[in-house]
Order: structure tokens, then sequence, then C-alpha cells
């Protein structure tokens, strides 16, 4: 009974085909259904490189598309998150070596605010300072890289792995690595959102903030 | 894959945990949900809800919603139940993808997407005998 009528609503549902940003080819990604086209508005459909790019030895790596417009059947998408499945991230995990992980929020030149996750697997077991060092780098490349590239680039740069073959080559100097990938990409601020955030933001007196916490830590 | 002209694609979500299976078929973005089932439909017993048979019959109820909503190929994302309980799917999982193939869908991907806490709260602790 309850079947047939959710049956009915969906044939009044439109399907609407969902595009890959213009960098990505404008490829199609898929369809949604949805009875206004509203409500199409912030979905995120997910594929893999390899579906993008009809090659099927990256299928390692996850991108998140979010629908920003809508046409009248047709959906077009902007890059929100890039990630590396997690079958793949565990599959490079192995004992007796160490995995360096660095977590980098920067702004690219035409204010997009990207956090970057590279991640180091070494081929054996490195010492605290080594891994710091090979840390540092990464924060390093990656800070150098944002400061010079605009958001697309930096998604280029991220999904092609030239970002991080880069930190390779600097970083093997350290200790031997077996691989550095970029494991995670995400979108966490667009520029009106960055400048909407600089308005609202209140100046802070450094000296002031001293003040108020130094007497807490005498008691 | 590329995608042919009439050839949807949709994810089947199976959520396996030791007590049931709950699978939701949705489209590819995941907001609008075309067909849905649980143990509970397919087997009277609490205990078999999560049983491998439970799992069949749930896809075969399903099967006939999901065609006519004209989806032929499915993406699959098991899950356990996560968090600080078993990180691994029931044996739900397993034979409700057996059955979506031999219901002639198209597989896609298959990804775990258990939920893998970055360190949250102790883990129960067992129950006697185990």
């Amino acid at each position: 009974m309850s079947e047939r009528s959710v049956s009915r609503k969906k044939d009044q549902k439109r399907w609407y085909t969902i595009h890959a940003p213009e960098q990505f080819g404008r490829e199609e990604l898929g369809t949604t259904p949805a009875d206004e086209p509203d409500q199409v508005l912030g979905r995120t459909i997910e594929t893999t490189l390899g579906d993008l790019k009809q090659d099927a030895s990256e299928n390692n790596t996850k991108l998140t598309f979010k629908i920003n417009d809508v046409g009248s059947d047709a959906a077009y998408t902007e890059f929100v998150s890039h990630e590396l499945t997690r079958d793949y991230l565990r599959s490079l995990v192995r004992r007796g070596a160490s995995k360096v992980e660095a977590y980098i929020t920067v702004l690219s030149t035409d204010d997009y605010r990207v956090q970057i996750q590279p991640v180091a697997f070494t081929t054996k077991k490195a010492d605290a300072s080594q891994e710091k060092a090979i840390r540092r780098t990464m924060i390093d490349q990656v800070e150098a890289a944002a400061e010079e590239r605009t958001f697309e680039a930096l998604v280029d740069s991220v999904v092609e792995g030239r970002m991080s073959s880069a930190i390779y080559s600097e970083a093997k100097t350290i200790y031997p690595l077996r691989r550095v990938e970029i494991q995670k990409m995400t979108l966490e601020a667009r520029p009106e959102e960055v400048a909407a955030e600089e308005e609202t933001a209140v100046e802070v007196d450094e000296d002031e903030v001293a003040d108020e916490i130094e007497p807490d830590d005498e008691e | 894959m590329a995608e042919q002209e009439d050839d949807k694609w949709g994810i089947a979500h199976v959520h396996a945990s030791y007590n049931n299976t709950v699978m939701t078929v949705t489209d590819l973005t995941g907001a609008e949900t075309i067909a849905k089932s649980s143990g509970g439909t397919a087997v009277k017993q609490n205990r078999d809800e999560a049983s491998p048979y439970a799992a069949m019959q749930m896809v075969e109820s399903l099967a006939d919603e999901i065609r006519a909503s004209g989806i032929e190929g499915l993406h699959v994302r098991v899950r356990g139940p996560g968090g600080n309980l078993q990180k691994s799917p029931g044996p739900g999982a397993q034979a409700a993808i057996r059955a979506l193939a031999r219901e002639d869908f198209e597989i896609g991907r298959i990804e775990d997407v258990t939920p893998i806490p970055h360190d949250g709260s102790r883990a129960p602790k067992g129950k006697g005998g185990f």
C-alpha cells in the first residue's frame, strides 16, 4: 500500500544530471532526483579520481563535490574535499615503520581556506627528531605552495600528486621514505566567508591577554 | 564507469551489526532514499534479524523497488556498528552484497564506512562468558 504511494511520488521527481567543476572537465558524475530544484543545492556527491579520468589505477582517491548551481535539469558542482580511501591508506601502514602525519590549514592566493593533510611512510622506524624534521618540511612545502597558488591550482597539484612528490623529494634526505601522500584535503572557507570572519573578528591586545592569565598561574 | 544513457546508479548503504542488518538504497548523493529495509521485515525472531538469510530476503524485496526507480547499478557502503563497538560488519553484509549481485545489479565500488574513532570513549566491558 505504502509502497505504491512512494513510487507515485517518485514519478513526479525530476532527475538532475550532476556535472563536475570546469577544472575536472565538466564530466557527468551521476544523477539525483528531486521535487524542487532548490532541494538539489548543497547535496554532495563522491566519486573516485579513476571514474573522472577513466583510469582504474587511480581509484584510491575519493573526490567530493558539492552542488552549488542548478539549471533546468543539470546541476553544477564545486570541489569540497579530496580523500584517500581507507583501505588504501591502511595498506600502506607497515609494522616497524613510522607514519608521519601533519595537519596544515592554509590560505590560497585567492582567499580560499583549505586544510591539507600530508602523510609520509618511512621504510624503518624513524626517530622522533627525524619525524619532527619530516613534519617540518611538509608544513613548509604546503605553506609555500599555498602562498603562490590559487585554490584551483592548489587542488590540481594535490590531485595530480605533484605536491606529494615535491614533499617526497625534499624529505627523503632526512630519512628514507617509502611513500608520501596527501591523505586528505578539505575546503574550509570560501573567500566570502573568510572576509566575513575578518570583519567580525575583534582585535585582541596580546599584553592584555597575558595579564589576565598570569594571576591564575601564580596561584 | 562511464554512465550510459538511462543507466542510473545508486548507493546501497548496508549497516550490518550483530543484532540486525539495515539496508537503505539512495541516489548517488545520498540525499534521496529510494528503498529501505531491515531485518525485522524478513524474519520473525529477533535473533535472526542479523542472519544472512534475512539479508537475502531483504534484498529480494528491495530489488523491485530499486528497479522501478530506474537504477541499474549500485555502489555499496558497508558499515559495522563502529565507534567503540565492533569495527567489522556483521554476518548480513556479505550476504546482502552477494544477493544484490545475484539480482543482476551492477556492483560498483564496495567501501567500508564504519565510523572509526580518532580516540573517544572506552569500549563497553565484555559480557560474562566472552
